[in-house]
């Protein structure tokens, strides 16, 4: 224990003159990924890791900590070392609508310090065909009359929060008693309930349901960016008129825990610029749907905090929060 | 332990939990939230649900133990120096608590390598020599594999830190 | 395009030298990281990934699906020499393939294994290239109250794994439907038996549970009495099995086929409650049926193919649906999304060579399964010999290793730890530890179906009789119920007041 407080009391002296950190990194970094195999954050987070691993110089090591809608794997990261050894790829549902949502999330966005956001990822809304519900005005029209339902892939994820936010902007009044939430274990999940007639409709990323999509086997209503999806013949919100809704995107974004050195974050900042530029990784990750977009430290918790901010207000103004 | 006092104790051992979980463990530890509409949507309901089903599994094992007989045969092969296998118990559940303190201190090789050791003391092994061979070697083989084929981050210590 | 043209297309893209490769060494990775237990075949799947990323599409599909079935096989390996199922779906093998090692006859159960398996494999893809379309349609038509109906019928498989006692089943069952409450609650996301700590709110790991439930009672045991095991014999022994036992199983291998092909055409429920169904129909058929859970033969047969059985069908949703049946095809189906496949009703029409391609790589497979298979069972058989105070040390970091890389957590490891406590106790009060994980993996989804439905129809229980399917499991689970009273009432009655003899 004694050692431990020595090493890590020197670790911070020398952290503070810059000597031994200037050579960071010296040894692989572990890379926490807070959600399971096969998932959007694990395709993400493993694509972009072998041209990001390229610009470490180390290895760097990839761990799936799941559970609790990324809590588990963002708590470890939060209680790890501050030496930059240590980072996570943080998500939309575990770094923007769970701190909204959740009391009882033991973390909160400032536990945290973001090195940079890298991939946004448009949400789209779609139906069952036989729903015969075509546009977002018939749906909504189809809430008024009452018995429509939405899946998720949980209590607190993003398609829990982009199905209530949809209907809020789009006048629905109280969407919480109009509308019934069929909550599901995982976003294929979710998927395969709105396929099956168990739920009327969801609201997830492009990239989840594009496959469906093409397949004919789900009518997708609107996109939340600016920009039109390609796969996506609808309607976007700014089409629509509902500006506010470009707000409801999915990132993925690095981050370490909050007592990170400057110069850390600094490196991170100049890998992840020539990682991105890697031509195989931005053409894998745009044909998956997602559009790559670099941010700097700066405007990355600009960003993450005005959209949880906006999640917060609608969390609080209809009284979603998850309290006990 | 005959098989009468197996069913005893364990219907009485399902009643108690029963009744803790339902009076105690339930209200303390499972929160619901306020608005909840339908009392079979609550998260209390499977719970309490369960805790039911205990009881009567508890009432069932009690009525069937007093069914059987008082003198039956044991149930369990007599242990040969039960002081002794005891004592040995106590010391598996010292290192099992110990491995989880140095863990995270030691990294996993070198826990590894001291539970090797003291699990194959404490069984009296015959072999001691090949047992100190092996406690070396496993966990070093497992970390080059899990570290460096399956990729995982086996946790390092502040002591030794592997390549 | 004709049914033979298709063959032709498909033939033309797997009639190369890289992708039977690819398959053959997908499958020798998969034996040896279903080996492993922790490993399991979905982190060898997710570790085999990547690399997939280079190849061509069908190339790196046949990879993954030869990692896959070789995964499930390989979990029976260590299932059968050291009580640690390599895979989930292994735990139903160490029912009886465990007590056949301690008896001398790993050989035999290992044999047995592997012909269940190979056998079920070819039923399974058989049963994919046949029926693909019409078990589809029939996926789709299982919503909430139709699996909810269906899970209440899986958990009266308890009866038929709970051994000398019932109620002492059902005990076992209720302790794992408790533990499965842990967690966060799926409709309203609030803390149940969490205790503020965020390693409990995922809940218990499944694989950490499991391992301490089956392995660490087995070292807690041998420290209890070190020299139980001095003067068994428990080498790998020259036996192996035979045709006339394999004949004798023929039975249950192909009933347990069949339940794996239906259980893994319906997603989301998996190989291990299939394996349990399957291992329960065949001793409740056998004329052997108190031989069960000793080491009888059949039982190892009857797990098996349930289990292999699942690995083809689970392709049917995917392949016909995109939807993933399981983590294992979730994360093939990342792989199809890579190569810019999309699996669906389409891909039958557009990529169609593809598709046969993988129906001919998939029966190839189960060949280089039953050549890789009877070579790392040759390679394994060594396990056997080891003595055993040294093998239990090593069992035990095994398990550590293993359980960690399960999640990268060391929470999980204490989980393994008490778990083997609570497994420990139970082998001493005789207390089945196959209800425990059958109720552990099925209570939550009884618990989460029911509530869907409740939601689905704002909280009208008749929404549970919706269709023929809840009425056909209903039958199915009253029967069933009416049977097992009957036999417990015929027990009681047969059993006078103070008798000797234990009743039950």
């Amino acid at each position: 224990m004694t050692l431990k407080t020595f090493g890590a009391a020197c670790a911070l002296t020398l952290g503070v003159s810059g000597a031994a950190l200037a050579e960071y990194p010296e040894r692989p970094i572990n890379m926490v990924i807070p959600y399971g195999a096969g998932g959007a954050t694990d395709i993400s987070a493993r694509t972009i890791a072998e041209p990001l691993g390229a610009a470490v110089g180390k290895p760097l090591v990839m761990a799936n900590v799941t559970g609790a809608g990324g809590a588990t794997g963002s708590v470890a990261v939060q209680n790890a070392k501050e030496d930059g050894y240590t980072m996570l790829f943080a998500r939309v549902g575990s770094h923007s609508v769970n701190p909204a949502m959740k009391a009882t999330l033991p973390y909160t966005l400032e536990d945290f310090r973001f090195v940079t956001v890298y991939e946004i990822n448009p949400v789209a809304c779609a139906v069952s065909p036989s729903s015969g519900i075509t546009s977002m005005e018939d749906l909504i029209a189809k809430v008024e009359e009452g018995g429509v339902t939405y899946s998720s892939s949980g209590v607190g994820s993003l398609l829990h929060l982009a199905a209530v936010m949809v209907l809020s902007e789009f006048g629905v009044e109280e969407p919480l008693t109009k509308t019934t939430h069929i909550p599901q274990k995982g976003g294929g999940a979710a998927a395969t309930a709105v396929l099956n007639g168990t739920a009327t409709f969801l609201c997830t990323n492009s990239s989840a349901i594009a496959s469906f999509v093409a397949n004919e086997q789900l009518v997708p209503l609107m996109v939340t960016t600016a920009e039109p999806v390609a796969g996506f013949d609808v309607p976007t919100a700014a089409d629509l008129g509902k500006p506010a809704l470009h707000q409801l995107v999915g990132w993925t974004g690095i981050a370490g825990p909050d007592g990170l050195p400057d110069d850390v974050a600094d490196k991170w900042g100049t890998w992840m610029a020539s990682a991105t530029q890697d031509a195989e990784f931005l053409e894998k990750m745009t044909s998956r749907g997602s559009v790559i977009e670099l941010m700097s430290p700066e405007d990355a918790n600009a960003f993450i905090q005005g959209q949880y901010e906006t999640f917060r207000k609608l969390v609080d103004d209809l009284g979603m929060r998850i309290e006990g | 332990m005959t098989q009468r006092q197996v069913q005893m104790r364990l219907g009485l051992g399902a009643l108690f939990a029963s009744l803790f979980l339902a009076f105690f463990a339930i209200p303390t530890w499972v929160s619901s939230p306020s608005n909840v509409g339908n009392v079979i949507l609550s998260p209390l309901f499977w719970p309490y649900a369960l805790a039911g089903f205990t009881g009567l599994t508890g009432c069932g094992l009690v009525f069937s133990g007093l069914r059987q007989s008082r003198h039956g045969p044991p149930v369990n092969a007599p242990s040969e120096q039960p002081g002794a296998a005891w004592l040995r118990l106590v010391g598996m559940a010292l290192i099992m608590g110990l491995t989880m303190v140095l863990l995270p201190r030691l990294g996993m090789v070198l826990t590894s390598m001291l539970v090797f050791v003291s699990t194959a003391l404490l069984v009296r092994t015959r072999h001691l020599i090949t047992a100190l061979v092996c406690a070396v070697v496993v966990p070093l083989v497992l970390y080059a594999f899990f570290a460096h084929v399956a990729g995982v981050a086996i946790p390092q210590g502040n002591l030794l830190r592997l390549p | 395009m004709s049914f033979v043209d298709s063959i032709a297309a498909g033939l033309s893209l797997v009639g190369n030298i890289e992708s039977f490769l690819a398959l053959f060494i997908g499958v020798a990775i998969g034996v040896i990281g279903g080996a492993i237990p922790g490993m399991s075949a979905t982190m060898a799947v997710a570790l085999t990934l990547p690399f997939t990323f280079a190849m061509q599409p069908i190339t790196g599909i046949l990879l993954l699906l030869g990692v896959y079935k070789g995964g499930i096989f390989g979990g029976s390996i260590p299932a059968i020499l050291i009580k640690t199922p390599g895979t989930p779906a292994s735990s139903a093998t160490i029912l009886d393939g465990y007590p056949m090692a301690e008896k001398g006859e790993a050989g035999r159960a290992l044999g047995m294994a592997l012909w269940s398996s190979c056998t079920a494999d070819v039923i399974s893809n058989l049963s994919l290239i046949l029926f693909a379309g019409w078990l589809a349609s029939f996926a789709l038509s299982f919503g909430p109250p139709e699996f909810f109906t269906l899970i209440l019928f899986s958990l009266t498989i308890i009866a038929g794994v709970s051994g000398e006692s019932l109620l002492r089943g059902a005990l076992s069952a209720l302790l794992g439907l408790l533990l499965a409450t842990i967690g966060l609650d799926l409709v309203y996301g609030t803390n149940r038996f969490t205790f503020g700590d965020p390693n409990m709110m995922g809940g218990l790991n499944f694989i950490a549970v499991l391992i301490g439930l089956f392995a660490i009672p087995e070292i807690l045991a041998m420290v209890w009495h070190p020299t139980a095991h001095v003067g068994k014999a428990r080498s790998l022994g020259k036996n192996w099995v035979t045709f006339a036992e394999y004949r004798r199983s023929f039975k249950s291998i192909v009933r347990g086929s069949f339940i794996g092909v239906f259980l893994g055409s319906i997603p989301g429920i998996g190989a291990a409650p299939s394996a349990f169904l399957s291992y329960s129909e065949a001793r409740r058929t056998s004329k052997n049926r108190d031989n069960f859970g000793k080491g009888e033969i059949e039982g190892v047969a009857a797990s098996e193919a349930g289990n292999n059985g699942v690995a083809g069908a689970t392709l049917i949703p995917l392949l016909a649906l995109g939807v993933p049946g399981d983590v294992i095809t979730a994360i093939i189906i990342g792989a199809f999304m890579i190569h810019g496949l999309q699996p669906g009703p389409m891909m039958f029409i557009l990529n169609v060579d593809i598709i046969y391609g993988l129906f001919i790589g998939l029966i190839v497979s189960s060949v280089f399964l039953f050549l890789i298979g009877t070579v790392a069972i040759r390679g394994f058989k060594y396990v056997a010999d080891i003595p055993k105070r040294i093998l239990i040390p090593a069992v035990l970091v095994l398990c550590i290793y293993g359980v960690f890389a399960v999640n990268n957590n060391i929470f999980d490891v204490g989980v393994m730890f008490v778990m083997g406590w609570v497994g420990f106790l139970m082998v001493r009060y005789h207390i089945p530890a196959a209800p425990f994980l059958i109720a552990f993996i099925l209570g939550p989804l009884l618990e989460d179906n029911f509530r869907q439905s409740m939601l689905m129809s704002g909280s009208d229980p008749t929404i549970l009789l919706r269709g023929p399917i809840t009425w056909f499991f209903w039958t199915m689970t009253l029967l069933t119920i009416i049977a097992i009273v009957r036999a417990g009432v015929r027990a009681v009655k047969n059993t006078p007041l103070f008798d000797e003899t234990p009743e039950n």
